[in-house]
């Protein structure tokens, strides 16, 4: 599976870069993610709970690495996910656009690797969910940087 | 395969039904058909905790007729909706949608109510519903409400549902002068489609169009109505290349359609298109009469 888009966020590239490095900020915006620590520099190990319609909520254990670390630019994840479900596994490429002093655009493809049960019965809509989890992450992080950006008027919202 | 335990409840009253349903939300499923649920628990990608079977439950089915349409109970199988003189009558995008629903053994347990809850991306009747503009009443312990198609369906697998409300009928606005037409490809017939689109359009007596929702499945993560096609030809005289304008409008905007084993994103935006084009030319068709 492959998975690419752009998505702008308001705010400056530097927050921006900082916040997709923060494993407190990740776990927060990540749907389904319940825990996420640095085991290492440059590598994450949590786990998500991911349920979806008809699917009950399972776990997956989440390992990823980062490389080709180039701040506040660009970098890469190697993901490997498993669990009972099924597992994913493959890369990610991240790179950060200064479109402005406010705005960054965010420019990802990632290929990703599904098998386990989950790619058996739910091929038909593994790429939509996935869609779908990208685009609530991406928004949820827009929010930690409208909250970064203005924390006295965030706390009213969140 | 066997699904994973679970304790099995069969209310005999609605109230009863909601009151299983509220006291184990989220971990409660309804069983209406079963026809996707049962095979999900068989796989174990779902484990219910707690099933409410509802076929027990005297009053959920059945057709009758009401101010201004049909309404619906929420348990009535496909198969009856086939066969219904009155749906034929009334809602006739209903009973041509209904062949194209899987196989008659599923349309014989399948219902109208599972359909809509299950809300799958590639399922005729969310879309049909979204076409004729259909209200769905739904029920849980603190009331009844009603919700019109147009706001059901939130996004993949995912509606407007509360975890204790059940869906207890569907109401579908009488036909009057409105045309319809209904299409898909699938790869086997009674597969999910690959794409499909269902639509209900209105002509002014000067021949342009008055009024038009085209729905779309199997496009998008859920049924669509496109909106920015029915926008193009509202207004128009619905000529051949109106309609293809339209179609390009709902392949290019209105469909945002993934990649799997079966088809590119790519061939359901070409599907989209090719079928927008075929429904709303017989739609038109039948709104001058023709058919």
């Amino acid at each position: 599976m492959i998975l690419s888009g752009t998505f702008t966020f308001r705010g400056p590239r530097a927050l921006v870069w900082q916040l997709l490095q923060d494993p407190e900020v990740l776990v927060k915006v990540m749907p389904g993610a319940q825990r996420l620590s640095r085991i290492a520099d440059g590598r994450y190990q949590g786990v998500m709970k991911v349920g979806l319609g008809p699917v009950t909520a399972a776990e997956f254990a989440l390992d990823v690495t980062l490389g080709d670390l180039a701040p506040p630019e660009r970098f890469t994840m190697v993901i490997d996910s498993k669990g009972t479900l099924g597992f994913a596994r493959g890369t990610a490429n991240v790179a950060l656009d200064e479109e402005g002093p406010d705005r960054t655009a965010m420019h990802y493809t990632s290929e990703l690797q599904i098998g386990g049960r989950i790619a058996s019965v739910g091929q038909r809509v593994v790429e939509s969910a996935a869609k779908a989890m990208t685009a609530r992450g991406l928004q949820a992080l827009q929010q930690a940087i409208d909250d970064r950006l203005a924390p006295s008027a965030g706390s009213t919202s969140s | 395969m066997k699904p994973a335990p679970f304790e099995y409840f069969r209310p005999s009253t609605l109230d009863e039904a909601l009151a299983t349903m509220a006291a184990h939300a989220g971990e409660a499923k309804a069983l209406a058909g079963g026809q996707s649920l049962v095979p999900a628990m068989n796989f174990r990608i779902a484990q219910p905790s707690v099933l409410v079977d509802l076929n027990g439950i005297p009053g959920l089915d059945g057709i009758e007729s009401a101010t201004g349409g049909l309404r619906i109970g929420a348990l009535t199988r496909h198969r009856t909706l086939e066969r219904s003189a009155e749906v034929r009558e009334a809602a006739p995008l209903v009973a041509d949608t209904m062949p194209l629903v899987a196989h008659v053994p599923i349309r014989t347990r399948g219902t109208l109510g599972g359909s809509l809850a299950h809300a799958d991306p590639a399922a005729e009747l969310p879309a049909v519903m979204l076409a004729l503009d259909a209200d769905i009443e739904v029920c849980s312990q603190s009331g009844q409400r009603t919700i019109p198609a147009g706001e059901f369906f939130t996004g993949l697998y995912a509606t407007a549902l509360a975890p204790d409300e059940l869906i207890t009928a569907v109401t579908i606005p009488r036909r009057n002068s409105a045309a319809w037409a209904v299409d898909e490809v699938a790869r086997r017939h009674g597969d999910f489609a690959l794409a499909g689109v269902a639509s209900v359009v209105r002509l002014e007596i000067t021949g342009a169009v008055a009024g038009a929702r085209i729905a779309l499945f199997g496009v998008h993560e859920r049924a669509v109505l496109a909106d920015a096609a029915a926008k193009a030809i509202v207004g128009q005289v619905p000529t051949a290349e109106a309609i293809e304008a339209a179609a390009d409008t709902a392949a290019s905007q209105d469909a945002d359609p993934a990649s799997d084993v079966h088809a590119s994103s790519a061939f359901r935006r070409h599907l989209t298109r090719v079928l927008v084009r075929r429904v709303l030319t017989r739609a038109v068709a039948r709104a001058r009469g023709a058919e």
